[in-house]
């Protein structure tokens, strides 16, 4: 199994100033995912609150 | 660890060491089960019990092994992990002349830190314990304190013996060996679930928060934070935030396959990872004692969902069950053991179902809106059974067959200590399991140049977000219940 080639590389990559702006379906993703997420947890935090653990 | 064994556990590994692990925990399973049967195939198995008289602390599982003694089955017990390892290391492709010699160093050096761990000065507990062994103080950990010492050896090997770390990398497979662990814990928790049915259905329906909370609220987050305020291009931010979010080494190479990222990002990522939840295992258990000692579910889902890396993740939980049960108990409040490592277990394994899915969604956002190029390949649905953590299908099998069995009035009655049996083995994958995690976990990592920006990011989301949602959420979930005490 060969060797991570050239970490120099990748640490250059890391440190590098230029960005990639976010893409519409990035923001979607985000948006969509957190919204989603927030419903889900409320949705659930009411099942929890009205069945009782045994 | 070196990188090339990181790339070697992480290329084209997880899928074997998956099914290797439910190979593996599903014969000790069975093995087990042939007990209903007056077939005793596993009592050989070594013990060790809290100690003052080192000559006395070992012994056989079961009394019709007796005539081997403590040291014969410790020598029983590290010749036939040492066979069926080495044969599973050889479907992994790995040689056994670098496997064994590693193999046989690990659990020697494991098993003595669980040995020295189960010494009374750090394992008695209560008043009553440290009068009967005759000692005047103790660290009350417990003999799941011996854990803990696994895990510092290995890190003192790992910072200061960088060479013999790099030695017993061939046997150094903490995923493989809490996989395994946690095939085992399926059975265990089925007995336990079968006396408690109501109150088992009632945590699994609070373990579906865990998952919404880990891939929906934590991955959004860490991704935004990675691209915007850190700057991180998407071919690392995504593997971040799903190494972050979600499970650590396994989600992050998921991921940085589903987005065609290069291998060596997604293992750049999870070495890290690794780093950071050896950070959190040494950390949040103590946390959890000092401060969540009264509400020791909450506690368990906490580590369940804030330790990434399912090998720490569940180590934590057995520490946290350790300290908190010890605590408890100094307070004459005697909680049922695995309640809180089962907890902490069953979130962990929630949120690895979802991870070829959640591969799935991404690669299929990447392959039909951000990598567009004339006739690349798209996201296929078969990514979803490709990247399924297959070990949690032994997981199931023996959770199903486990709760048949408890709720069968034939074999109800024998089924708990036949399954005590099984969970023997499932404690020695765990120390295995901790002194790896300590063996994998070199800190001055952290410190190489140029990867400081990787390590600002991992630092901010955790201790920032992921730990503080976490914790508020397990909360919301758990707070009040509590495991049920000892009969």
């Amino acid at each position: 199994m060969s060797k991570i080639p050239a970490n120099d590389v990748l640490k250059a990559e890391l440190n590098a100033e230029a960005k990639e702006p976010l893409l519409p379906i990035e923001k979607k993703l985000i948006v969509g995912s957190l919204t989603l997420g927030i419903v889900l947890l409320v949705v659930l935090g009411l099942v929890n609150h009205f069945v009782p653990v045994s | 660890m070196s990188e090339a064994t990181l790339v070697a556990h992480g290329k084209s590994e997880p899928l074997t060491e998956d099914w290797l692990a439910v190979v593996i925990g599903g014969l000790i399973f069975i093995a087990a089960l042939a007990g209903l049967w007056g077939n005793d195939l596993l009592g050989w198995v070594v013990t060790t019990s809290v100690w003052t008289d080192p000559t006395a602390a070992l012994a056989p599982f079961a009394k019709t092994y007796a005539a081997l003694g403590g040291w014969g089955a410790l020598g029983a017990t590290i010749v036939a992990f040492a066979v069926v390892l080495s044969l599973g290391a050889v479907t992994l492709g790995i040689s056994i002349g670098r496997f064994l010699p590693a193999f046989l160093v690990t659990i020697i050096i494991a098993y003595a830190a669980w040995y020295l761990g189960s010494n009374a000065h750090l394992a008695a507990v209560t008043l009553a314990e440290q009068t009967k062994f005759g000692t005047d103080w103790s660290l009350k950990l417990t003999n799941e304190g011996g854990y803990i010492v696994a895990l510092l050896a290995g890190l003192i090997i790992a910072n200061f013996f960088p060479r013999f770390a790099d030695w017993l990398s061939a046997a150094i497979r903490p995923e493989l060996y809490v996989k395994i662990a946690i095939v085992l814990i399926g059975g265990f928790l089925a007995v336990t679930a079968a006396a408690k049915l109501g109150f088992a259905s009632s945590l699994l329906l609070r373990g579906v928060a865990a998952i919404v909370e880990a891939y929906l609220i934590y991955w959004a987050v860490v991704y935004y934070v990675a691209r915007q305020w850190f700057g991180f291009k998407r071919e690392w931010a995504a593997p971040l935030a799903s190494g972050i979010s979600i499970c650590g080494v396994a989600a992050a190479i998921a991921t940085g396959g589903a987005i065609r990222a290069r291998p060596q990002v997604a293992v750049l990522v999870s070495s890290l990872v690794v780093v950071f939840a050896v950070v959190e295992v040494l950390i949040l258990p103590f946390l959890a004692q000092t401060y969540l000692w009264n509400e020791p579910l909450v506690a368990a889902a906490w580590v369940g969902l804030a330790v990434k890396t399912d090998g720490a993740a569940v180590a934590a939980g057995g520490i946290t069950e350790s300290l908190l049960l010890a605590k408890n108990a100094a307070n004459g409040i005697n909680y049922q053991p695995g309640w809180i490592v089962g907890t902490t277990a069953t979130i962990k394994v929630f949120i690895d179902i979802f991870i070829g899915v959640w591969a799935f969604l991404l690669a299929w956002i990447w392959t039909n809106f951000i990598n567009l190029a004339p006739g690349a390949e798209r996201a296929k649905s078969s990514e979803i059974w490709q990247r399924f953590p297959k070990f949690i299908l032994g997981f199931i099998a023996t959770f199903v067959v486990g709760l048949i069995l408890a709720l069968t009035p034939a074999t109800a009655a024998k089924l708990p200590s036949i399954i005590a049996e099984a969970n023997t083995f499932r404690v020695l994958f765990f120390i295995l399991t901790f002194f790896s995690i300590g063996v994998l976990s070199d800190f001055r990592r952290l410190w190489q140049d140029g990867f400081g920006k990787l390590v600002a990011v991992y630092a901010v989301s955790l201790f920032g977000f992921v730990i503080w949602v976490g914790l508020f959420i397990s909360w919301l979930f758990f707070a009040g219940i509590k495991p049920p005490l000892v009969s």
